[in-house]
Formats: structure tokens, sequence, C-alpha cells
């Protein structure tokens, strides 16, 4: 157990770091020079080249990397090219928004998606079955930013429901009106995100509690005079979870990739956001930063996902 | 009246593309109480949608089409499904052949057995529960019950995970335990160890064992029903059918038993083999493999009648004296 997870956050670390250089040198491989952007034109050549040389891009690339994973070994993620302020503080508060997010997200998709999928196997080729299947057609081909736009118009503009973007009304209340307040402006995105997400929990569940349905001790179970809820509940739903753990754990990292185009539609305060801000402006510590909590909390997450399915499965051991 | 289960007159079949084939023709039989009756044939007889009929488990494509079981007089057939709910695991119990594959692979052997257990008796506390659960699995011959309680299915071996359906089985002390196939996956001491578990519980409630195997059903039985493509062939006491058998698939099958006391290279066959579902023939169904088979037999199914001794019960035209 202890050696499972010492080799898991291993190879967690390898991924990484890995991501990390990836990132650095796609980052790098931009058009046009930041120094540029944050030097007046009037100025000339030689203050954006003063520029570059004070953000140190004027190094090579592997010695900028190499300061880079030096700071970072230190704990410092540099300071942003566009407000002078550093990195970290500003990341760490917009990881929050996007794991408040994720968690309303998986929340809704689980708490949705298995149900419906158990169902849907329970009424195989019945008409439950096929709405659901329907919807989930609908669910995974769905273009996200398309759906956020489509629930905007129609809940923020026409029905006025919703808000139309942000995460809170200011000025910040506090307790109770505050969280609601949050919860109220997360509806949309959430709803935008989950779609997908319980599709496609939908469908494994579905798939998986079929052939669970099948099986022998399903028959014992109803050989004892137990009843469908209770053996679903009992028996089926552990043996459905397992696989549809992996399933959460991939739609997670999809979903930390998602996160740019429907933070930057719902403006919602996340680090998706930040990085689209960031990419236009060409502030790259800002975006490196970004990238790399994002890849750390995907490993993370996945980690624990396996830890999860460990400890549903009894079956294996590491 | 000392008859517990009594199938009278039972068909069975499955739905397939609109159309109803059958495959339980008139099967008539009992079980008496504290007795053991087997029922024998090859794979595809119907001997396992007997005992799952008797459950009412069968399949969701299955349509039963006449006839009664009779639990204590009262008929299985007629009951809603939470009657039935109410009956098993209190009243009739089964086990499978698949001891392995019964037992849920994320659950431990304690819960599986405790909730058999409160299904029927849910006022037990834990440690009454824990207490009747460690005597059922010594009752099984399990040493260890507090470690097999903690064990998952996959770290027991396939005996053990027998034993410990068995044992579950029998924890509400049901008047009947259908047992379908319960040594077939096991190895042969194996097989010694569990048929003789089985011989005991004979004591306590009657025992309904479906099998091919004539010497499990030697080992245990008081009663053979042989089956043939869904239809019994012939009934009687133990020694009747492997003394004095009358029907010829009956003699067929105990021909091709291997002895230690004859010499023979190759053992006996019946040539051919139990057709699909929807090959049965019409007029008596063995007809197509029979040696002595007429014209008669084609067109006509048989009628049971009387053989000898009193419950010996024979369904074939040779026999019955029409040809």
């Amino acid at each position: 157990m202890a050696r499972f997870v010492f080799e898991r956050a291993i190879r967690g670390a390898i991924t990484v770091f890995v991501s990390l250089a990836a990132t650095f040198a796609i980052i790098r491989l931009m058009p046009s020079n930041p120094a540029q952007l944050l030097v007046d034109p009037l100025l000339g050549p030689e203050a954006v080249q003063a520029m570059a040389e004070r953000l140190g891009l004027s190094d090579p690339i592997w010695i900028q990397f190499g300061k880079y994973i030096m700071e970072l070994a230190r704990g410092d993620f540099g300071f942003s090219f566009r407000t002078g302020q550093p990195v970290g503080p500003t990341l760490f508060s917009k990881l929050g928004w996007t794991l408040l997010l994720l968690i309303f997200v998986q929340g809704v998709s689980v708490g949705l998606g298995v149900p419906v999928g158990m169902m849907a196997a329970i009424k195989q080729n019945r008409l439950f079955d096929k709405a659901s299947n329907t919807a989930v057609i609908l669910g995974v081909s769905v273009f996200v930013p398309f759906l956020a736009f489509a629930l905007l118009y129609l809940f923020s503009y026409k029905l006025k429901l919703f808000p139309t973007g942000g995460a809170f009304t200011p000025p910040m209340k506090h307790g109770i009106a505050f969280a609601l307040d949050v919860a109220w402006h997360a509806v949309l995105p959430t709803m935008a995100l989950a779609a997908g997400n319980t599709a496609s929990i939908v469908l494994y569940t579905r798939n998986s509690t079929i052939d669970i349905l099948k099986e022998d001790y399903i028959r014992t179970a109803y050989a004892k005079g137990w009843h469908q809820g209770y053996i679903m509940r009992r028996h089926a739903l552990k043996n459905t979870m397992i696989p549809t753990t992996t399933v959460i754990s991939l739609n997670i990292g999809n979903m930390m990739g998602g996160a740019i185009m429907t933070e930057t539609v719902f403006s919602w305060p996340g680090v998706g956001r930040l990085i689209y801000d960031s990419v236009s402006k060409q502030d790259y510590p800002m975006l490196q930063g970004a990238f790399l909590v994002l890849s750390i909390t995907v490993v993370c997450l996945s980690v624990i996902t396996d830890l999860a399915i460990m400890a549903m499965d009894p079956r294996i051991t590491h | 009246m000392s008859e517990l289960l009594v199938f009278s007159n039972y068909s069975m079949g499955f739905k397939e593309n609109n159309k109803v084939v059958n495959l339980i023709d008139n099967v008539s039989f009992a079980v008496s109480k504290l007795a053991a009756v087997g029922i024998v044939g090859e794979s595809g007889c119907g001997k396992s949608m007997v005992s799952l009929s008797a459950m009412r488990l069968l399949p969701a494509n299955a349509i039963i089409q006449g006839g009664e079981i009779l639990l204590n007089g009262e008929d299985l057939l007629a009951k809603s499904e939470n009657q039935m709910q109410e009956l098993r695991g209190k009243q009739i119990s089964i086990i499978f052949q698949q001891p392995m594959s019964s037992l849920n692979p994320v659950l431990d052997i304690g819960f599986q057995m405790q909730e058999a257990l409160t299904r029927h008796f849910p006022g037990t506390s834990k440690t009454e529960a824990d207490e009747t659960i460690a005597l059922e699995l010594r009752g099984v011959g399990i040493h260890d019950p507090a470690k097999t309680m903690r064990a998952y299915p996959h770290q027991l071996s396939g005996g053990m995970c027998q034993r410990v359906m068995i044992a579950m089985a029998t924890i509400c002390k049901p008047s009947l335990l259908i047992a379908d196939e319960p040594t077939t996956a096991l190895d042969t001491t194996i097989q010694a160890q569990v048929l003789d578990l089985m011989a005991q519980l004979k004591q306590k409630g009657s025992i309904l064992l479906v099998t091919h195997n004539l010497g499990v059903v030697a080992e245990i039985c008081d009663v053979v029903v042989v089956m043939y493509a869904g239809q019994v062939v012939e009934t009687g006491k133990i020694e009747d059918i492997f003394k004095n058998p009358q029907h010829p698939y009956t003699q067929g099958l105990l021909a091709s038993v291997p002895t230690l006391t004859t010499k023979k290279s190759r053992l006996h066959t019946i040539q051919g083999s139990v057709p699909a579902i929807w090959d049965f023939a019409k007029g008596c169904r063995f007809h197509t493999r029979c040696a002595m088979a007429k014209s008669l037999c084609e067109n006509e199914k048989p009628e049971s009648c009387q053989a000898g001794s009193p419950g010996h019960i024979v369904a074939c035209h040779v026999y019955g004296g029409y040809i």
C-alpha cells in the first residue's frame, strides 16, 4: 500500500516534469516577443532588448528552464510579466475556484449519472433506457462552448434566471449568503460542463451494470430472498463503481483541459480563465504556473481515484 | 401426506422472436420430507430450469406454460414476487454449480452470510448473527470461521466457497435445499467431502439434487428422476433405477458409467446428443437416438405407466407394450 503510493508519486512526478518541460517549450514557441508588448514601440529596439534581458528572455531556452526549475525548487513561481505581482498567490486563489467548479461538476455527474445508468440497465430496451440513451448521445456529442452559449442565451439573457458571469456578485457577502450566491453563479457553468461528463458516466454505468446483473452472485442475492432495490444498492453498486471510477478520473483530466473555454464564457475566475488572459498577454510565468498546478492537480486526482478503486476492489493488491 | 415439493404437469419454455419454444414438457415428480431426490440427465435436458422454476428465479425470457409447483400444498406459481421473496432462503434455498462466481467478489464472506440471515430474521443482533454464522461455518467443516468471515471469495478455494454457499443456503434452516450441480466445478476429493455434507443435511431437510453424475445420485438420493429433452422419462426409487432400469435412455445412461469390474476398452455411448431446444422431436423426444424406436414413437408421446414396484414410472411405448 505505502509502496504503491510511493511508486505512483514517483510516476506522477515524472509526468508533471514532462508536462512542465513541454509547456515551457511550447509557450516560448509562440510567435512574437512578450518584451515587445511591454515596451512602448517609440522607445526603440534597445529598450525592447533591455526588457527582454530583465525578464530573462535573452538567455538560451535551457538556461531559462534551469533557472525556472531552481526557482520552483525554492517555491518561487516567478513574477507576472503583466502585473509584476508574484505568480504563486494569484494562482492559488484561482485554483480554488477551478476546484470548486470541478467538485460541483463531478458531484452532479456522479450523483445523476450513476443512478440513471443503473436504472437504464434495469429497464434495458424499455422506454427509460431508450430516452436515456438518446440523452447520452446528445450529451457526449454536444460542443461544450456551444452548450455554454446556448445556456447563457436561454437562462441568463432570455429567462433572466441566472447571472451572465462571474462567481459572485460584488460586494462580497459572508457566510451562507455568500455560499448561496456562489452556488447560484455556478449553476450554468456546472450545467455546461456536467452534460458531457454525466452522459459518459451514464453510458459506462449502464453497460457495466448490464454485465453485472448477469453475474451469478446477483442470482445468489435473489435466492436469499432480497428485493431488487437492496440488490442494486448492496451488490451491484460497488461492482459498478469500479469501472465508473476510472471514467470519473478520465473525465477530470478532460474537464481541466476544457475549463479554459467554459471559464472564459462564464467569466469564472478560475485557472482556465487565467490561462486565457495570460495567453493573450504573453504572460509566460503566469501561463507556466497555471499549467503546472493543473497538471499536479490531475496527477493527484488520478492517484486518489486509483486508491479509491483499490479500496473498493479487494482483488487488487499491489 | 409427507410430500414437501410436488411438480405437477409443469411445462415451461422460452420466448424467442415472439415465438414460444417449449423446453420442459409435463414434468411431474414429488420430493418427500427428509428425502433426497436426484434429477439426472445430459446437459441441455432442462434439469437446471426445473430447479430455477422451484425458486421462481427463471431468466427474463422464460414463460411458464402450465401445471403447478406445490410447496407444502401451496402453488408457488400463484404467488406474487413479494411472497416468493419471503420463501426464498427461508423455505427453499439453492446452491449453484459455480461457487466462486456465486459469491460477490467485493463483499466479505461475513457480510454475505449475515445478509442471508438478517433478510428473514431482521432483529438479529450483530453478536448473535456472528455466533450463528460461526456455528454454520463450523457445521460445514470450516475450522476457523472468524478468519473465513473476514476473507473475500477470491481468497478461498472452490471447495471452501461451496462450503460457504451451503452454510449460507442453510442458515435459515430451509425445509428444502436445491443443489444444482453442486460438485461439478470441484475436484474429486473435495466432491466427496461436499457430498458427505449433503448426506448430513438430508437429516434436517429435503434435498433436490440436480446433476449429470450418476455416482453423485447413488451417494445421496432416495428417488431418481431421469429427464431427457425436457421430459421425465423414468422415475423410481434408487434401487429400481439402478438395478432395474426400464427406459432405453436410463439403460443407456447406466451402461455408460465406467466400472472397475468390467474389462472394456471403450465405454458404452448413446449415439448422438441432446438436440437444441427448437429441434426437439415430436412424439417421444428420445426416439431419434433410441435403438428400439418404432414409427409409433415418432408420432405419439408415450404415456407414463407403472413398472413393477410402486413409484417406478416409465414413459416409453416399448415398455408400455404398445409395440
